[in-house]
């Protein structure tokens, strides 16, 4: 195994899927170092250009998080989001990216924990799938033990 | 095809005559074999250059997003240029009432490679002319004869509606409109292979890429005036001839066609390092014809699939 | 002086070559005639009648050059190269092409690696004995076996080449090679007279810079650019085109250079908005106006050897000999 084991995730997540300031800095905190969360405003911000950029970038799986259906602080950002980002995974699975490195999960903020279930489960997926290779033209910046939010 | 010649060139006369259109777009010989020359006319006794033939390569909705905004604009179309036409009035790039579209049949554009590469190496091609299906061509040394069929474009191949749609004048009919052609045969073949051979072959095909754009220029439904290759902040696509850049555009230069390509195959002839990109576009098309039963193109006052949104949606992804 | 190899003996030369240098030629590859660098399994192709579709300019001026990288928070410059290099089959448009480069980056504000690269690589040139339809060298002050951008001019003569020496460094190239005799040099002129003279001229270029100039603020601009697109096709594949732009790849941590071109948009849109060639009409009178006006005032000679990839490779056909032939009709007029 390379040192760059064990998988490098990326996860967006909609700040209003997180019940608090408080449960966020609590997930940071859970988290270990090769997963990097990006808090958004809205899972529809989350364009493809991101999802290629971190696949480009070398991350092994990308997780997005929004909002359940009718609960979109913005009215609908996450259905604009389910569709933009589900032809995307099945366009990025066309080329051969396989299907299970992108995910999506709609979180209510009363699934306290939700978030940290998915990235495991994302985790255990990766393990099986390996190190991503397709489409992987850049090495990380940042070597593996550094998290450059951190102060 | 003299006869569909003629009839262009008297109502594109007339037009001009009647003061209804202020230029009729359309194409006129080139000056090399088996090219065509997109045509601007702007005076009655030009319509005597216009020409329709297998050689006119381009997509003619491109220039519609390219003329002054208050032009009465007159527009050739075959199939994927009407349709290319119904995207952009439904994008809302250009009012329906300022154009007035002459519908032609179309029976495929040929692809040059094709002739090019069955030909000599060591022969020059001075003239290539139809006669019914078959293609003609004078060599400097001898003549080379094919079927039309055989040095077809393959997205002419695959068209599923060569027959313009919503013309305002439509000027012969064609009795088999794409009905009998496997028009996800691309996507078909490309999806049967393994995910390392699929991702080899994608990687392949782009690393002929030299970046010259001219797939997004020829496209008619390309027309942002920034693209995202152009972004700096942030940087989306490295400008670079390598991998990462070269890949980042094609993904996603087909991902923003998602629901809007009208398969014309454009982008696949203007590219001069002939790079395949119809099989991407092909799929997302094919996607959004499956998951929303969305066909790009049909007409004026579609939603794009990427607007259209709703709760009820297919859905094979959310967890 | 002038020299037989014959084509039996051409590998075996090749190979004597590539004990001091890397050799380039260009391959068939599949249809796409391109220049590689020879090795195993990599065979030169000089059999193929035309040209190769991307320029030979890449091996002076690389569509992407890293020239810095970070270190840290400095930038490490990205050192020269230094292996010598024959280029082989170069035809002589872009032979001569590379020759008016020099103009542009050898020399007032020389360009580093250009200057390296020139240094350290010799041109075997090969005449065209059939000149193809889109060739128009004769047109613009060259011609078919034009020997002026390179060290050694080969014609081939069927079963041998005559290689006609140029340079001092031609002649280490050809050095242990048999003279070849007053028959083969004849033989050898009569098929370059042949050539030259089965081109037809579609333009004259006496007096162009002052009829492009006079047009300058003519319709003429407006008509010649309805059908261009502005893609990048004509500058990216043409041998004299050498604009480039600088940019830091902040996620590469690179600061590279790549060509540019001005029929992009935002080539010449500056940091406030302003674009002094906003539309079409100004970039593409610009892009005739450098070839065949600019070029000549700069550096005295017409900035383009009649290659005729642009006309070639144009998505919409649009010939720049056919511009050139109608600025003269519009001047006339």
């Amino acid at each position: 195994m390379s040192d760059l084991w064990p998988p490098r995730i990326l996860v967006f997540q909609c700040q209003y899927s997180v019940y608090s300031e408080t449960e966020r800095e609590a997930i940071s905190s859970q988290l270990p170092p090769h997963v990097k969360h990006v808090q958004v405003p809205c899972s529809g911000r989350i364009s493809p250009l991101f999802v290629l950029n971190a696949i480009q970038g070398g991350v092994d799986g990308v997780l997005i998080c929004g909002c359940v259906p009718e609960k979109c602080h913005f009215k609908a950002g996450n259905l604009g989001a389910r569709r933009q980002l589900d032809a995307f995974r099945a366009f990025l699975s066309y080329l051969g990216v396989e299907e299970e490195r992108v995910r999506f999960a709609w979180i209510d903020p009363a699934e306290r924990g939700r978030v940290l279930q998915e990235i495991a489960a994302l985790e255990e997926a990766l393990a099986s799938l390996g190190q991503a290779s397709r489409l992987v033209t850049r090495v990380p910046l940042q070597p593996q033990g550094e998290r450059p939010w951190a102060s | 095809m003299g006869e569909l010649t003629q009839a262009i060139r008297e109502h594109a006369a007339r037009l001009l005559q009647e003061g209804r259109v202020d230029v009729v777009i359309g194409f006129k010989t080139g000056t090399v074999p088996l090219r065509a020359q997109p045509a601007f006319i702007t005076e009655p006794e030009q319509a005597a250059e216009l020409v329709h033939n297998s050689f006119c390569q381009n997509n003619l909705a491109s220039y519609l997003t390219r003329r002054p905004d208050t032009e009465r604009i007159g527009i050739i179309c075959r199939g994927c240029e009407s349709r290319a036409v119904h995207v952009l009035v439904s994008e809302h790039q250009h009012d329906r009432e300022g154009l007035y579209v002459i519908g032609v049949p179309c029976a495929g554009i040929i692809d040059r490679h094709k002739i090019e590469r069955q030909g000599e190496l060591d022969l020059e091609t001075v003239e290539v002319w139809e006669e019914g299906e078959e293609v003609i061509v004078a060599l400097d040394d001898g003549e080379q004869r094919y079927a039309r069929a055989e040095v077809l474009d393959d997205a002419c191949l695959r068209c599923a509606h060569p027959q313009p749609t919503d013309a305002d004048l439509l000027l012969a009919d064609l009795p088999d409109n794409g009905a009998s052609v496997d028009r996800w045969a691309a996507v078909d073949a490309f999806e049967s292979l393994p995910p390392a051979e699929r991702f080899a072959r994608f990687a392949q095909e782009a690393e002929r890429c030299i970046r010259c754009y001219a797939c997004r220029e020829a496209c008619p439904t390309c027309y942002c005036t920034e693209c995202f290759v152009d972004h700096n902040n942030p940087r989306w696509c490295e400008s670079m001839v390598t991998a990462g850049g070269t890949h980042a555009w094609h993904v996603i230069r087909a991902f923003h066609q998602a629901g809007r390509c009208v398969s014309c195959g454009a982008c696949e002839r203007a590219c001069p390092m002939e790079i395949k990109m119809t099989y991407l576009t092909d799929k997302l098309n094919y996607d959004m014809a499956q998951q929303y039963g969305f066909e790009p193109g049909m007409s004026d006052d579609a939603t794009p699939p990427f607007a259209a949104f709703t709760l009820d949606d297919a859905d094979r992804f959310v967890r | 002086m002038h020299k037989i190899v014959t084509k039996k003996g051409l590998p075996t030369l090749i190979e004597a070559w590539q004990r001091q240098a890397v050799v380039y030629a260009p391959v068939h590859n599949g249809g796409i005639p391109e220049f590689q660098r020879l090795g195993r399994g990599t065979q030169a192709a000089l059999y193929l009648r035309g040209n190769t579709r991307y320029p030979p300019k890449s091996l002076f001026i690389s569509q992407s050059e890293t020239m810095f990288y970070a270190q840290g928070t400095a930038l490490e410059q990205v050192p020269l190269p230094t292996a010598p290099r024959v280029i082989l089959g170069v035809r002589a448009c872009d032979a001569r092409a590379t020759q008016l480069l020099d103009g542009v980056f050898g020399t007032d504000s020389s360009d580093p690696s250009w200057v390296r690269k020139r240094e350290r690589t010799a041109l075997v040139g090969l005449g065209c004995t059939k000149p193809g339809a889109t060739c128009f060298c004769s047109a613009v002050g060259s011609g078919p076996f034009d020997a002026r951008g390179v060290d050694v001019m080969l014609t081939d003569l069927g079963d041998a080449y005559l290689a006609e020496v140029q340079t001092d460094e031609g002649e280490t190239l050809l050095e242990g090679m048999p003279v070849a005799t007053q028959a083969q040099v004849e033989a050898a002129h009569q098929l370059q007279e042949a050539a030259a003279s089965s081109m037809e001229i579609p333009f004259e270029t006496e007096g162009i810079r002052d009829v492009l100039y006079g047009l300058f603020s003519s319709s003429f601009w407006y008509e010649v650019q309805q059908s261009c697109l502005g893609c990048g096709v004509c500058t990216f594949l043409c041998p004299t085109c050498h604009c480039f732009d600088i940019v830091d790849e902040v996620q590469r941590r690179e600061r590279v250079r790549n060509w540019d071109s001005c029929m992009f948009r935002i080539y010449s849109q500056e940091a406030s908005g302003y674009n002094p060639r906003p539309t079409n009409v100004e970039r593409t009178r610009q892009r005739i106006m450098h070839k065949y006006a600019y070029f000549v005032e700069n550096h005295g000679e017409i900035g383009c050897t009649g290659c005729g990839r642009c006309v070639r490779n144009c998505p919409v056909d649009l010939d720049i000999r056919q511009v050139i032939r109608d600025a003269r009709s519009w001047a006339e007029e």
